[in-house]
């Protein structure tokens, strides 16, 4: 039998103990796992179905059923969105959702939350920096109360190109005390139209390493940052012009006003390289997936090899943003999206694994 | 459940006050991905067989509370829930007809996260190819036809 033909049962009880994987949590994990990516889901994916066709605990447990045996999956919410109460849920629903994810095997991996700086007015001003901060850590001790220990922290914007409101290093520096205290990493998304080379990406990478901040802020990268082939249309997958870039606020139209021209050029894979030690958890945008399992416009096969060639162990988090979502398609496309991944790891893995054996220590 | 449309038929009824009808509900759902605070949602309009109805006659109800859409406007600590069809009360004396209605109502809300103002753009009927996580991101209006018994 060669590698390529082992099952992945096989493949994880030969590579079991191989390697010792740290969680995103920063706790060892007890049993051994697969090197690399971890696997995740955002129930953004499952937004059209939500409250309409599905309750949240459907939701939950279509994630649950992603798992091999004895697996766990990690989880993403929005917390305005997903939470009863938000932002004061009751106790009764907090001792639920950590039933459920108990029930369901699922891990709070990333609490989606937004620092909602035009509260008030989408005129300036807009939140003071008090009020922001107060804001911010709020969600991070709601976010720990649940469980989880990575926020994606979303600023506020000033212009088309994404950047943060002005004093977003204020509220973050006064945040971080309570965000280490609270084992929480905030992470603004850096997500289309901005790009991983570009003056927002130094400003964060700056701010981190001169405010020392890691882990407890970083970055969580979108893979819509990779995507090609957007023509704009919303034709179903498999017809021509059946690209879901309606979907992505990279603008092109009118109505988008004072979004980036040119947005549509991909950044390379390569770029999140020297990025790594900053990013806890990544989306793992897709769009649409082919009944072989595959997304055509995101490049996963190098960015997985890649994250597994660097040792990156993190949570990729499934975000699903195909147009048949409203028609209920995106449950299955959560599932193909796993498949594929799947292989991609094991094939990288074993790729990494052939070139250690070969290398003479 | 909430009703796959964003205008609810369920909840579609006139309202009685001391034995009048004084006016109709009719109940919206958001379908935006993401639940707003009161204070950054722009407004509702309503229309109903193309008469249109002022804001200032129009209430909302979110979480069993009644706003005036100018109460709404400094409301920053309540959130409309995602799961929740906002109850919007139209005061129209003699309430409507029971039988068919064209209803059209108008929602739009301010986005941190987005550059653009939102409340100078016109509202206008959503496209049917706009994305998913598109959908309710722009001010949009929507229309269905929809039963009201009593």
């Amino acid at each position: 039998m060669t590698r390529h033909e082992m099952t992945r049962k096989e493949f994880l009880k030969a590579t079991a103990g191989a390697v010792a994987v740290t969680a995103c949590s920063g706790t060892a994990s007890a049993a051994p796992e697969k090197p690399g990516p971890k696997r995740g889901v955002s129930i953004y994916s499952y937004s059209d179905d939500l409250f309409k066709t599905a309750t949240l605990e459907d939701c939950l447990a279509a994630v649950g059923d992603l798992a091999a045996d004895g697996e766990t999956i990690g989880l993403e919410i929005l917390a305005n969105s997903h939470i009863e109460g938000y932002p004061n849920p009751s106790d009764a629903w907090v001792a639920r959702w950590h039933e459920l994810c108990a029930k369901y095997r699922l891990k709070p991996v990333e609490y989606g939350h937004w620092v909602d700086s035009k509260l008030r007015s989408e005129k300036p001003p807009w939140l003071s920096t008090k009020e922001s901060y107060e804001m911010l850590v709020r969600d991070i001790r709601l976010g720990s109360r649940l469980g989880f220990t990575c926020g994606r922290t979303k600023l506020g914007v000033i212009d088309g190109q994404l950047t943060p409101v002005q004093n977003w290093r204020e509220f973050i520096t006064m945040a971080l005390p309570v965000a280490e205290k609270l084992n929480f990493r905030m992470m603004p998304e850096i997500h289309p139209p901005t790009r991983l080379k570009s003056k927002m990406i130094d400003d964060y990478v700056d701010f981190i390493e001169k405010e020392k901040t890691t882990p407890w802020f970083g970055l969580n990268i979108d893979f819509g940052v990779f995507q090609s082939g957007r023509t704009g249309s919303g034709a179903p997958p498999g017809q021509p012009g059946g690209r879901s870039a309606a979907s992505e606020p990279t603008g092109g139209a009118g109505a988008r006003g004072g979004m980036a021209a040119g947005a549509r050029e991909p950044s390379k894979v390569e770029e999140m390289i020297p990025l790594l030690p900053y990013v806890h958890c990544c989306h793992a945008k897709f769009m649409e997936m082919d009944d072989n399992c595959e997304e055509t416009s995101v490049p996963y096969p190098e960015i997985i090899k890649m994250l597994v060639d660097h040792k990156w162990s993190g949570y990729l988090l499934s975000e699903y943003e195909g147009e048949d979502r409203g028609r209920g398609g995106a449950f299955q496309a959560v599932r193909k999206h796993h498949v594929k991944r799947l292989d991609y790891q094991d094939q990288a893995v074993m790729a990494d694994r052939a070139h250690d054996l070969s290398v003479p220590s | 459940m909430l009703e796959k449309e964003i205008i609810q038929e369920n909840g579609f009824r006139n309202v009685r006050q001391n034995g009048q009808v004084v006016g109709f509900q009719v109940r919206y759902r958001s379908c935006y991905y993401r639940s707003v605070w009161l204070s950054m949602s722009l407004g509702f309009d309503v229309s109903v067989d193309g008469e249109t109805f002022p804001r200032d006659r129009i209430s909302v109800t979110v979480g069993g509370r009644t706003y005036t859409q100018e109460q709404m406007k400094t409301t920053t600590e309540v959130q409309w829930p995602i799961s929740e069809a906002a109850i919007l009360t139209v005061s129209k004396p003699g309430g409507l007809k029971p039988g068919l209605h064209e209803v059209e109502v108008g929602w739009g809300h301010a986005a941190s996260y987005m550059p653009m103002e939102m409340a100078n753009m016109p509202r206008r009927p959503q496209s049917p190819t706009v994305g998913a996580a598109m959908r309710g991101m722009m001010p949009f209006t929507e229309k269905r036809k929809i039963v009201l018994v009593a």
